[in-house]
């Protein structure tokens, strides 16, 4: 039963009044006359049965007057009353059939307790109202809708609304990042609404495709949203790091790279047999590029993730972003989700909206860590450096084999060393510790926040400041952001961002091989040489004084360290303009444009000094990146009737995006020690140029059922200018359809347990597009020329495809999300499937047909999996909650298909030359490939002479991706104290050492103890045969749980300082603190060289775990 | 109203895709490489000079001459010695990564290019002599890949662009034999002199005349390694090139490196063998079966072997007061190390007085902008000689050898003045050496001149063919041959991992002895 307190009663209505109180007294007697029923209330249960056909209105209520005790009363110069209605009810109750009746003829009704039904013309209250959060912040874009249907308005930059709604109406106010709120509307009036934050990480509003915020009942995908906050608390310079363990369906790894490395993270399985598994980040509706530089794109000098690459990790684009200035991060994990972005949609894509000025004050944070190496190793601690099981003759000898530890038992006697000086033959076992040395970063962060009449400002600066474990090593970035929300004219909102961000890398460690590489040589050293030894690294004449002059290329890792140079200088710039302008009528036109530009110097020493002759002196190359998207949208809610409401929306956008770089390299510096690109003896230059554009055109096509059914519809087109070709007539474009479904069936179960159900499906086709230039054969000429003659080379390494078409994927999830208990506990579970076609790979070939690879347009991938995350308040006193939260996945992978004649695909070789990564059909991506010991027919082992085993057949030994992923997430608060904590975990995957190969090659394994007496001066070819004929023994599982992160902190009350600072936080917080199970002997789980796939690693930084202050204040 | 935004909205679609469509046109242009060439702006004779250069080593430091010609062939030969621990090949150690070098590095940058060139260029007549030179150059190529591992990828192989193959079959070294020689024998009819320049010829300069001479040299080289296995078919050739074989030093095939270009330009062997990447110009030396072998017939191709050249280990500047009096030169013994076990340690040998006393190559043959010789006239008398005295054809064996012995000691000027010898001095030599010995001294001949062309892959084919000289092997602990002297590199594992993995196996499986060191190619029949 509907009651009403506000409706007013017009005058008019006094003509009858007194007549109303009349029949009110004579239908009190009939009631007690005819019924005996107790209660005062006995109209209610009487019933009728009624069949009319496009009957007047005011004919229908005669009739149910008629066979009935109710009165109504009405204007009878109301013209609603003479709509014609048909109705069908038999034996209903009176109060139930009253809705069914007024139901859209802009009536409204109220009945008194006696039976008198005054029925009046619908009346709209006019509520004008303001959002706020609980700071008095005013939230812009807001979302206010009407309950119960799927009409809704957004707050403007003022944070305000106006609605003209029927009193009663309940209005839903949510806002990303706070728990949305119900309110009734009685009257006319003005109304603030103060939000709280979402502190159970409900989501109930969150960023979808576009940059669209939606309330998350309505979509029929998984999204999962990450607060700005939970960024930076425990820091990771790298804020892609900070995902890990905390979102179900993502794979976030870091890799061994060392400072301002890159980030692997991957959503729901690897999707792509051999191109980027790496999701699109959108800046503010901005897509911004992220492949790892070095894959794919042409940079000589990054990580390709090659056997050969002896290159450091030059990073990648989201590491160059501030966490400060993230206001939060949505992940759109499936295609359903992230169909809108197309062809750049296929790895999934993560939203991140940057903050923009809330309130007026001034936020300034202060982040203080200091990180310290964790040593993984566990070699042989019994022999020392030394051959064939002796100690060294003499300085020259120690020299000659100064990487070997297949010397003599430690017995502490004075033998000499490389450097022709007699130390005691002693285990050092310190040395990973001795070398690396404790490293810090320090985060200040200031941000400033004007409100003002039509808009907000907000700028903000931060600085970092790292001093890497790696000795001589760090990472500086400074961060400018300012963004302006006005709005000049009614109506027309403009959006403007700017993000200059400088940032220098100071000596980004070498990874894999021992080339210049203070990691390799740090982790290899023999047992019985002191890293402190290997000081100084250098004679007077500036030559390195090697501790292997057996092999050159193992570098002195101080020399490495302090005398091989590479730094970036990044300057980057990421802005955009939006302006959106919604008319009278409810339809908005809407236009953006950003670009994504950085201008990046990477300049690299290796000096004339070095023990190994490095291919070039010195490396100055300069990158000019730019990469422009614009993009309009146009579109409009229409309703019919309150119940039903579509959204139609089109738009168009175009990316173009462009590269160059410059390379000046060469060979001997003129004058030693003045190292100057144009100062050496060899110079040779390099120029690369790309270019490529996309062109879309889209339309959405959303559909909402009351607050109950939602259905999404869209179709993207591209076109690609990277499938082109020179004579011939390809297809240039494709289409991705997506559709989705959310239903929330609690509308229609009232179960005391369950607040809220619904459940949820989607599918959608995305894709993949290509770099540019696989189409054609190309030449060019080297810089270098053999007396006078040009020399000339074919400049693809891989055989061009003329015929290229874009790959696919179509993804179908189906899902439900459940709160229990009023939100104490939350379930939110996802099952997808998704198919990769029509793959663009890049197949490695035997070079024997002329090139490394192919680029073939054929394959497919298929991932399946569940995702799950249960959350929810375990305890919730006055003083104290517990909020936990656990999330799952499960992901599990296949490929289906590969190529005609690749019956298997080669994607990367270790260092080892022993251990291979490959795709193989009808298995998961990524399989680990190692030799097997060799059967004999009995089933025997087959020895070689020296009885080590021979080389049996190269074998599989599981997927390099994990299967599993757990993230348990842990928030306690007591008064003011706030205790978290993150326990995360992989599982499944494996992961080839070639850490642990080097340990056999060099005697440094615990294995290679075993028969060494025995085996004497054979014994290192006894293993290193072990090594390469059985390399099966170095597949690791890499499975691991780690206690990731921990926050304690204290907020001070505001009044302790005279409310003069608003609140204040001191935390104490630490980032991967132990490892509470692995399976590696001698190696970190995580390691890695790359960030383009998992499974290999030489040569990584060794992990870090970092602890320290942060501090927050607002002013 | 409502109307009024239908319309909107289809005004806007309509314009958007117009937009699209039209826009589209373009697309080729952007997708085309604004900075380089493609194949029809493009000259092949800038490859051809690469391919030309390539032949001579890898531009990535040297990178198979260093493992192939230098770590292994060189020191198997006991053309060269050493004690660095990683020169596998002066004790018969297996390093596969080493042993597969050659095959890396001889299909990515010498096979793709002369594939392309040849295809590129064929039925086009502004190409012709291009085309034809490419094809004798590419049989050049091929023979050593295939004397080196037996059966090889060959009819398939660099065919991934114009066959669009992702695995090449391997072939039949006998089938493959019989193609190159038919290849060379076909170029070499259609070489025109009247057709189009070689500009990009980095060895004869566009000389067509030395081109057919060259031309028919290989022939020879090539007929010649069937001795063993095919005698009908190596006569057959032989007999095809009497006569138009190389006539002089002056028409060796050799190319000239430069200083300026680096690793990509400069000599290969002189990168290794003056320490570029190691310490290989103190610890590697000439083998003592070498030297002694010049010093017992008084050779005064001795001036190939100074000492005291490098000094110290850690200085990689060359001593410039080296001593070049032949008395004083000493080949260093192979099979030692640096160790202690008194059988192998360096210093427990006799001929130890230090490194410094131990001959190295003389310095005007490892020069950066040296010069690397890809056949020789000494070469192409010798096998001329060889033929004479096996079947009695093309000749007198005897003069073709004294040709060889004066050609094979004036060649040296070619390196460097300064191991000039004069025709006197090598025609006194050749008088006081004539053939006496048949085949065994020939071949032994051959195998001092090649080596001082430091041209070991050559020095290694035709002992194995002939098995002269006759070498004592070296038995060192874990070494992979039991002792013998390796005939033929095992294939690369990498081969198993990538495309080729089933023609791999075939091939691996059929080798003869065994795919790894001590496995014979065909025409090493045993």
């Amino acid at each position: 039963m509907i009651k009403n307190g506000f409706t007013q009663v017009h005058s008019w209505y006094g003509v009858h009044y007194r007549f109303i109180i009349r029949m009110k007294l004579t239908l009190i007697m009939i009631a007690f006359a005819f019924l005996s029923v107790a209660t005062a209330n006995v109209y209610s249960q009487q019933k009728v049965s009624l069949d009319v056909q496009r009957t007047k209105l005011s004919r229908v209520l005669k009739l149910i007057e008629e066979s009935s005790d109710y009165y109504f009363v009405y204007s009878s110069t109301n013209k609603n009353l003479n709509k014609e209605i048909s109705l069908n009810v038999s034996n209903e109750r009176v109060v139930d059939v009253l809705p069914k009746l007024f139901r859209k003829t802009g009536l409204e009704y109220s009945i008194s307790e006696e039976g008198l039904v005054i029925v009046s013309e619908q009346q709209d209250m006019h509520v004008k109202g303001t959002v706020v959060d609980r700071d008095q912040n005013l939230l812009a874009g807001a979302t206010v809708r009407i309950k119960g249907s799927g009409i809704a308005k957004a707050t403007d930059l003022n944070a305000q609304f106006e609605l003209d709604v029927p009193a009663g109406t309940i209005l839903v106010v949510s806002y990303t990042g706070y728990l949305s709120q119900e309110l009734i509307i009685q009257k006319s009036g003005t109304l603030t609404v103060t939000l709280l934050p979402d502190d159970q990480m409900l989501n109930e509003v969150v960023v979808t495709a576009l940059g669209v915020p939606r309330e998350r009942r309505t979509l029929g995908y998984s999204v999962t949203q990450i607060n700005g906050e939970t960024l930076t608390q425990a820091r990771e310079n790298n804020v892609a790091n900070a995902l890990v363990g905390k979102v179900a369906g993502l794979d976030v790894t870091s890799t061994a790279g060392g400072v301002g490395s890159a980030t692997s993270v991957v959503i729901r399985g690897a999707s792509s047999l051999s191109q980027t598994n790496q999701p699109l980040y959108v800046i503010n509706g901005v897509p911004m590029e992220n492949t790892p530089i070095g894959f794919g794109n042409l940079n000589p000098n990054g990580n390709s993730g090659s056997q050969w690459d002896n290159a450091p990790d030059l990073g990648d684009a989201i590491g160059n972003l501030n966490p400060d200035d993230i206001e939060n991060i949505s992940v759109l994990k499936g295609a359903a989700a992230s169909a809108l972005y197309g062809s750049r949609a296929k790895a999934g894509v993560i939203l991140i909206t940057t903050k923009s000025g809330k309130g007026t004050g001034v936020d300034f944070s202060s982040n203080y860590v200091v990180e310290q190496v964790m040593d993984r190793t566990d070699w042989q601690y019994v022999y020392g450096q030394g051959v064939n099981g002796q100690k060294p003759a003499d300085g020259p000898a120690a020299a000659q084999v100064g990487g070997s530890s297949w010397g003599a038992k430690l017995d502490g006697s004075n033998v000499p060393q490389f450097d022709g000086f007699s130390r005691p033959y002693v285990a050092q076992k310190d040395n990973i510790k001795n070398f690396y040395r404790s490293g810090h970063t320090w985060t200040n962060s200031l941000a400033l926040n004007k409100s003002f009449e039509g808009g907000a400002l907000r700028f903000s600066f931060s600085d970092l400041s790292n001093k890497s474990i790696m000795p001589n090593s760090g990472l500086d970035r400074q961060s400018f952001s300012l963004v302006g929300t006005f709005e000049p004219v009614k109506r027309l909102s403009i959006d403007t961002r700017t993000n200059y961000i400088i940032e220098k890398a100071k000596n980004r460690p070498m990874l894999s091989d021992g080339a210049g590489s203070a990691n390799y040589n740090a982790v290899f050293l023999p047992t019985s040489l002191d890293i402190r030894d290997l000081k100084p690294w250098k004679t007077a004449e500036g030559n390195e004084i090697p501790y292997n002059t057996g092999n050159a290329w193992d570098t002195n890792p101080w020399y490495a360290a302090y005398e091989i140079q590479n730094n970036t200088d990044r300057n980057r710039l990421i802005s955009s303009l939006s302006a959106r302008y919604t008319f009278d009528n409810g339809l908005f036109l809407q236009g953006r444009a950003g670009q994504d530009y950085y201008n990046n110097s990477y300049t690299a020493i290796f000096p004339e000094g070095l023990a190994y002759s490095a291919p070039n002196n010195m490396v100055v190359q300069q990158t000019r990146f730019s990469d422009i998207n614009a993009d309009m949208l146009i579109g409009k809610s229409f309703s019919a009737g309150d119940e039903i409401s579509f959204t139609p929306n089109i738009g168009a956008s175009y990316r173009n995006t462009k590269s160059e770089m410059t390379i000046n390299q060469g060979t001997d510096f003129l004058v030693p020690g003045v190292h100057t690109i144009t100062g050496l003896a060899n110079k040779a230059v390099g120029y690369v140029k790309t270019a490529q554009e996309t062109q879309s055109a889209y339309g959405t096509l959303e559909f909402a059922y009351r607050d109950v059914l939602y259905l999404t519809g869209s179709a993207r087109t591209d076109w690609f200018s990277t499938l082109a070709t020179p004579g011939m007539e390809n297809k240039l474009h494709v289409v991705y359809p997506s559709i989705s479904g959310s239903f929330v069936f609690t509308e229609f179960v009232n179960s005391p347990a369950l607040s809220f159900g619904k459940f949820r499906a989607g599918y959608a086709v995305v894709g993949q597009a290509t770099n540019p230039y696989q189409t054609a054969l190309t030449y060019r000429l080297l810089s270098q020329s053999l007396n006078g003659k040009p020399l000339g080379e074919i400049t693809n390494t891989s055989i061009p495809n003329s015929q290229l078409k874009a790959s696919k994927a179509s993804e179908l999830e189906i899902g439900t999300d459940l709160h229990f208990f009023g939100g104490r506990l939350n379930l939110d579970v996802t099952w997808y499937k998704k198919q990769s076609d029509d793959e663009i790979t890049s197949v490695t070939t035997s070079n024997t047909v002329g090139y490394d690879g192919a680029i073939l347009n054929s394959g497919s991938i298929q991932n399946k999996g569940v995702e799950a995350l249960v959350s929810g308040v375990l305890i919730k006193r006055e003083h104290f909650n517990w909020t936990s939260s656990l999330n799952m996945t499960f992901n599990e992978n296949k490929v289906l298909s590969l190529a005609d004649g690749v019956p298997e695909q080669l994607i990367a070789t270790s260092r080892s030359g022993v251990g291979f990564l490959k795709n193989i059909p009808g298995k998961a991506l990524g399989q680990i490939m190692a030799y097997d010991y060799k059967y004999d027919d009995n089933g025997d082992i087959v020895l070689l002479d020296d009885g080590s085993p021979d080389r049996g057949e190269l074998r599989s030994y599981g997927s390099a991706y994990n299967k599993w992923f757990a993230g348990w997430n842990n928030e306690f608060t007591y008064n003011n104290f706030n205790l978290g904590f993150l326990i995360d975990g992989k599982f499944g995957g494996k992961l080839f050492s070639a850490t642990d190969y080097y340990g056999y090659i060099k005697g440094l394994h615990q294995a290679t103890l075993e028969r060494r007496e025995e085996l004497g001066n054979t014994a290192s070819k006894f293993y290193e045969n072990t090594a390469n004929n059985t390399s099966y023994r170095f597949v690791n599982d890499a499975s691991f749980i780690k206690f990731r992160q921990l926050t304690l902190g204290y907020s001070f009350p505001a009044h302790l300082f005279d409310n003069k600072i608003k609140g204040l936080n001191l935390s104490f917080v630490a980032r991967n603190l132990f490892i509470l199970m692995r399976r590696t002997d001698n190696i970190d789980p995580e390691s890695s060289y790359n960030a383009t796939f998992p499974g290999l690693e030489l040569g990584g930084m060794p992990p870090a775990r970092t602890f320290g202050l942060n501090l927050n204040v607002k002013f | 109203m409502k109307r009024n935004i239908w319309k909107v909205y289809h005004v806007s679609l309509l314009m958007v895709v117009l937009a699209l469509a039209g826009c589209t046109k373009n697309f080729v242009e952007i997708n085309t490489d604004p900075v380089n060439y493609g194949p029809t702006n493009f000259d092949p004779n800038f490859t051809f000079s690469t391919a030309q250069l390539t032949y001579t080593g890898s531009t990535d430091f040297a990178y198979e001459t260093w493992r192939a010609n230098l770590i292994y062939a060189g020191t198997m030969m006991q053309g060269m010695s050493t004690v660095v621990s990683y020169w596998a090949g002066d004790k018969y150690l297996l390093t596969p990564w080493y042993t597969s070098a050659y095959w890396e590095r001889a299909y990515a940058e010498q096979v793709k290019p002369i594939v392309d060139i040849v295809e590129m260029t064929r039925g086009k007549d502004q190409y012709k002599n291009l085309h034809n030179a490419a094809r004798i150059w590419k049989a050049l190529i091929f023979a050593r890949l295939t004397d080196l591992y037996g059966d090889v990828p060959y009819f398939e192989a660099g065919q991934g662009y114009y066959q669009k193959k992702l695995s090449a079959r391997y072939d039949k070294q006998e089938e493959i034999y019989t193609d190159l020689l038919k290849e060379i024998e076909e170029s070499i009819a259609n070489l025109d002199e009247g057709a189009d320049q070689i500009t990009g010829d980095i060895v004869y300069s566009s000389d067509i005349a030395k081109w057919k001479r060259f031309g028919h040299s290989l022939m020879l080289r090539l007929a010649m390694r069937l001795t063993k296995v095919n005698e009908a078919t190596a006569k057959a050739y032989v007999e095809k090139t009497i006569g138009k074989t190389l006539n002089s030093n002056a028409e060796n095939a050799l190319v000239k490196h430069e200083v300026s270009g680096a690793r990509i330009t400069q000599n290969r062997n002189s990168q290794v063998l003056l320490g570029d990447g190691g310490q290989e110009h103190y610890y590697v030396k000439w083998s003592d079966t070498f030297i002694n072998a010049l010093k017992a017939t008084n050779d005064p191709r001795i001036r190939v072997a100074v000492t005291k050249l490098y000094l110290s280990p850690d200085e990689t500047d060359a001593n410039t007061n080296y001593v070049t009096d032949p008395a004083s030169q000493k080949g260093m013994p192979n099979g030692k190390d640096l160790n202690n076990n008194p059988l192998y340690a360096i210093n427990s040998d006799p001929s130890y007085t230090g490194f410094p006393d131990y001959s190295s190559p003389h310095p005007g043959m490892i020069k950066r902008d040296g010069v690397t010789f890809i056949l020789t006239y000494a070469e192409s008398e010798l096998l001329l000689a060889e033929a004479a005295e096996r079947w009695g054809i093309g000749g007198n064996a005897a003069s073709h050898y004294a040709n060889a012995l004066k050609a094979g000691i004036t060649f040296l000027a070619q390196y460097d003045e300064a191991l000039s010898i004069s025709e006197s001095a090598a025609a006194t030599y050749a008088t006081a050496n004539p053939l006496t010995g048949g085949i065994k001294q020939i071949s032994e001949q051959y195998w001092i001149h090649q080596n001082t062309a430091l041209n070991f892959y050559e020095t290694w084919s035709n002992w194995r063919r002939t098995g002269y000289p006759e070498l004592t092997a070296v038995n060192y602990p874990g070494n992979a041959t039991g002792g013998q002297i390796p005939r033929r590199f095992p294939y690369p594992t990498a081969e198993e991992a990538g495309s080729n993995a089933v023609y791999y196996k075939q091939a691996s499986e059929a080798v003869p002895g065994g795919d790894n060191l001590s496995g014979r190619v065909w025409w090493d029949k045993q």
